[in-house]
């Protein structure tokens, strides 16, 4: 019934927490990511992606 | 499952998109770092600039400097191409994991059949306007051989610019009544607290070699939003695609009865 319910409707809000830890989980595996290509203050790191850090407008040098 | 099927379509995305933005920038933005390298180079074999050139780079954190001899760096030419590439690829993979989460998040909120490669089109437009446009505006792109303020205190702007842009987009768009013009306080904060700037980008360098290097500036501005634009509509799109082919089936296993998605 509960689930009929939500047809027409936004879920309930208990539908954010079932997917709340996967995504959460994501969205920092890519933070965590970009700042190790991008923000990294590692002078290897800086070097290897020196040309990615100025296309995409991360601050650099 | 659902992580699973998160971090495949990311990887699958950023790879496609990180091959395609690297083969455009090769083309327009490569070349206009190249020749500012040139200049660069001009402004750091002369004695006197030295210290004007340094003294607005972080010396605090000597390890990350730019021309810390001891660091290792590509070589010039397909080395450095291919580490280019690398970055592209796995920041594009980063961005992936960000975006295709959040649409991920809006098909299930929504409970319909809403992420497509269209729909990702626009998820992939807004997403260029919080992480190039709104931090460019403050921090505007720069060519190597540029002096500008302490490296920590641009990131910290860029990063609130970015969460600002993207938390204020979010609220016009998804909070319902009067509450959603909050989003326009957020989108102007930033901008509010400014940001960290110099003056004299180039007085390193002689005014002939300065004039051609804000010329440079000009030109670079315009590739990188072009190739960014590019990048952005393609990891957009695709993961609209990725998530309506590959994370919609996970999604429907969370519980939701068959009947809705009929």
């Amino acid at each position: 019934m509960q689930q009929q319910a939500t047809l027409q409707i936004a879920r309930p809000k208990s539908a954010l927490l079932a997917i709340a830890m996967p995504v959460l989980t994501a969205v920092l595996l890519g933070a965590v990511i970009v700042y190790g290509v991008g923000f990294s203050h590692i002078a290897a790191a800086h070097n290897a992606a020196h040309d990615t850090r100025h296309s995409n407008v991360f601050p650099c040098h | 499952m659902l992580f699973r099927r998160i971090v495949l379509c990311a990887l699958f995305v950023g790879v496609l998109a990180g091959l395609l933005v690297s083969a455009v920038q090769h083309w327009q933005v490569i070349p206009i770092i190249a020749a500012a390298e040139v200049f660069e180079g001009s402004a750091e074999g002369a004695e006197a600039a030295e210290p004007a050139a340094t003294m607005a780079h972080d010396h605090d954190h000597g390890a990350a400097h730019v021309h810390d001899e001891a660091a290792w760096e590509p070589e010039d030419g397909t080395e450095r191409h291919v580490w280019t590439l690398i970055a592209n690829v796995l920041t594009a993979i980063g961005f992936s994991l960000v975006l295709i989460a959040a649409i991920t998040t809006w098909e299930h909120l929504r409970g319909g059949r809403v992420a497509s490669a269209r729909s990702g089109l626009v998820w992939g437009a807004a997403a260029w306007l919080c992480v190039f446009a709104a931090p460019s505006l403050g921090l505007p792109p720069e060519i190597p051989g540029t002096a500008a303020a302490a490296l920590d205190a641009r990131q910290t702007w860029w990063l609130i610019a970015v969460l600002c842009s993207a938390t204020g987009l979010s609220v016009l768009a998804f909070v319902p009544g009067r509450l959603r013009w909050l989003g326009i306080a957020l989108l102007a904060l930033p901008y509010a607290l400014g940001a960290p700037h110099i003056d004299g980008a180039f007085a390193a360098y002689s005014d002939e070699v300065a004039r051609q290097m804000e010329v440079l500036t000009g030109q670079f501005a315009i590739a990188t939003a072009i190739s960014s634009a590019i990048e952005w509509l393609a990891l957009g799109s695709l993961a609209g695609w990725a998530v309506a082919r590959w994370v919609r089936p996970a999604l429907a296993t969370l519980g939701t009865p068959a009947t809705a998605r009929a």
